[in-house]
């Protein structure tokens, strides 16, 4: 029982990180409407760049927070060099360009930080133990990351202008178009807001697991799962639906092994297509 | 010299035969699959594990063709019910999932060791150049076959049908055709192709593992279908080989260029093939021969 309760534990974790991947997915699919490829490898450069400089002040915080705003950074010179242009262009294009995209991402990340796993160097705590389960406090402290990006990111979509602008531009462009709403303005708060999002589920993923060119890549699929499940452009449904999926995934694991657990977010992504293309909180927009 | 330009041209060989299956799917039905390398994979474990058990190769190239059709069937299904992007997601999921079910069933393909002592092609013929050159010769002429079974599609009424679901699937119905056997028998078609090349792939190289079924080997494909012009049966094989001497070329740079290693050149191979993929989205979608006069 107790075994099982550390694995929900562990499966919440995963699913939080999912879940951010999830919500950056979501977020450019909602309003820039392609799928973002590169999603998975800003994460990677996040992780990278939060594990560089917390290796160079000492403080993991100021490390995340530098990756974050290097995932902003990223989102945006991507979007102005090659989505602005293409803008207007069908999906598959994009989703196409984006590959390259994170092709790119992961090669700058290989040659400069060589392809060797590395690890967050934290300082080793002891685990608590409540009712028999042991909690890492680290995990605690995620878990207070992942909220404190969520109500932020939630603040900026609610509670300012340029989140209703965004909103707006999501429910109908045309609309907000003629409304006035200037879309470059629009896009670059989104590709920043993606950006920086993608890059602290990479340094959450990094501090739990390990940093490597590829972890990024291969956190796509339970991303793109959850961002469908969810109901694609919609914030709320990908952080559930990451959280659901994370959790299903680990707590499987002891079932169908480490290597089967990818497969349940392409058995989810499928029948979530096609039975219910608009996810569970979505409105209907058609995936057919 | 010669081994290594033989050598080259059979890999070259086996990418065209690739591409010609992609080029049918993609280039002129419009179906975006960005899994094709699953069926290469599927074809090629197929075609190793029953060369293994000693049965001739022809018969077992056949089966990993019919194999990666089978597997495409239900994809095919799946295709129908879902807009482009979507479709390409699920098929690059289902490429991954095949590289997991090869790295997890090792009872059946000794996992990430991969299988070892595949039976050379036309062994008969030793090791030396000769055989090298007859394996060229048949792969030469499957990949003819390929491109004239390929012309003849394109030509026959199939292929203005399939041309028109790329064009405005809408139109097609509204005439009352029905888009969705065709797309499936393309899948089909094309995942069958793929599949023969992944049975000459792991008969040639004598060793497989499942890294060597990276969804990156499925861009390579589309970056020599887009590089030379999609839809183009010409642009499958130019496209291909322009791609296969870059990705040769670079090992040879790197004996040039000094202070990089073999693992930082990988990086930039890879961010090449990426940038290629992003300039030609972004500036020549019909590829480098398709037609000039659109944008």
């Amino acid at each position: 029982m107790t075994a099982y309760a550390e694995l929900m534990i562990g499966g919440l974790m995963s699913g939080l990180v999912v879940g951010l991947a999830a919500l950056a997915i979501t977020l450019v699919f909602g309003i820039a409407r392609f799928a973002n490829a590169a999603t998975g490898d800003t994460m990677t450069a996040g992780a990278y760049v939060a594990l560089s400089v917390s290796g160079a002040t000492g403080s993991v915080i100021v490390g995340g927070l530098v990756g974050a705003l290097a995932g902003a950074a990223i989102g945006v010179v991507v979007y102005f060099l090659i989505f602005r242009k293409l803008a207007g262009r069908s999906s598959v294009a994009n989703l196409l360009a984006s590959i390259g995209v994170a092709f790119i991402i992961r090669a700058i990340v290989g040659v400069i930080f060589e392809h060797q796993q590395q690890v967050f160097q934290l300082p080793l705590v002891r685990p608590w133990r409540i009712l028999d389960i042991r909690v890492q406090p680290s995990d605690l402290n995620l878990a207070i990351v992942a909220v404190l990006t969520l109500a932020t990111v939630f603040l900026i979509l609610y509670a300012t202008p340029v989140g209703r602008r965004m909103r707006a531009v999501a429910d109908d462009p045309g609309l907000a178009r003629i409304s006035g709403i200037s879309p470059t303005r629009v896009m670059i708060a989104l590709w920043a807001l993606a950006g920086s999002v993608s890059a602290v589920a990479g340094v959450m993923y990094g501090i739990k697991t390990v940093v490597t060119p590829e972890m990024g890549w291969d956190m796509l699929l339970p991303a793109f799962a959850a961002a469908i499940l969810g109901g694609i452009g919609h914030p709320v449904g990908a952080i559930c639906a990451g959280i659901l999926l994370g959790t299903i995934q680990e707590m499987a694991t002891p079932f169908v092994g480490f290597t089967y657990k990818l497969a349940i977010s392409f058995v989810v992504l499928l029948i979530v297509l096609l039975v219910r293309p608009s996810g569970l909180f979505g409105r209907n927009e058609g995936a057919r | 010299m010669e081994a290594y330009l033989v050598a080259m041209a059979i890999i070259t060989a086996i990418y065209v035969l690739l591409a010609l299956g992609l080029n049918l799917q993609y280039g002129l039905t419009g179906l975006t699959n960005f899994g094709h390398v699953g069926f290469f994979c599927i074809g090629a474990y197929t075609a190793a594990l029953m060369g293994q058990i000693g049965i001739p190769w022809p018969i077992s190239f056949l089966a990993g063709a019919a194999l990666a059709a089978l597997a495409a069937w239900p994809l095919g299904l799946v295709s129908l019910k879902l807009r482009d992007d979507y479709f390409a997601i699920v098929s690059l999921g289902f490429s991954e999932i095949v590289r997991i079910v090869v790295t997890s069933e090792q009872w059946l393909t000794k996992g990430v060791q991969g299988i070892t002592g595949i039976p050379k092609l036309l062994g008969f013929l030793g090791t030396g150049l000769t055989q090298s050159l007859a394996v060229l010769a048949l792969l030469i002429a499957v990949n003819v076959l390929a491109g004239l079974a390929n012309r003849r599609i394109v030509r026959s009424p199939f292929g203005r049908m399939i041309e028109a679901i790329r064009d405005n699937e809408e139109a097609v119905k509204a005439l009352g055709k029905d888009p969705a056997g065709f797309k499936i028998q393309v899948l089909m078609l094309g995942a069958a192709l793929a599949g023969v090349a992944g049975g000459f792939y792991a008969h040639y190289i004598g060793y497989i593992v499942p890294e060597q079924f990276i969804p990156l080997i499925t861009f390579y494909v589309w970056m020599a279908i887009i590089i030379g012009g999609v839809g183009r049966i010409s642009g499958a094989f130019a496209g291909t080989l322009i791609l296969m001497i870059f990705l040769e070329g670079s090992r040879f740079l790197r004996g040039v260029i000094p202070f990089v290693s073999e693992v930082e050149m990988a990086s930039i191979r890879l961010g090449i093939i990426g940038l290629a993929l992003v300039l030609f989205t972004l500036y020549r979608p019909q590829g480098l021969m398709g037609d000039y006069t659109k944008r």
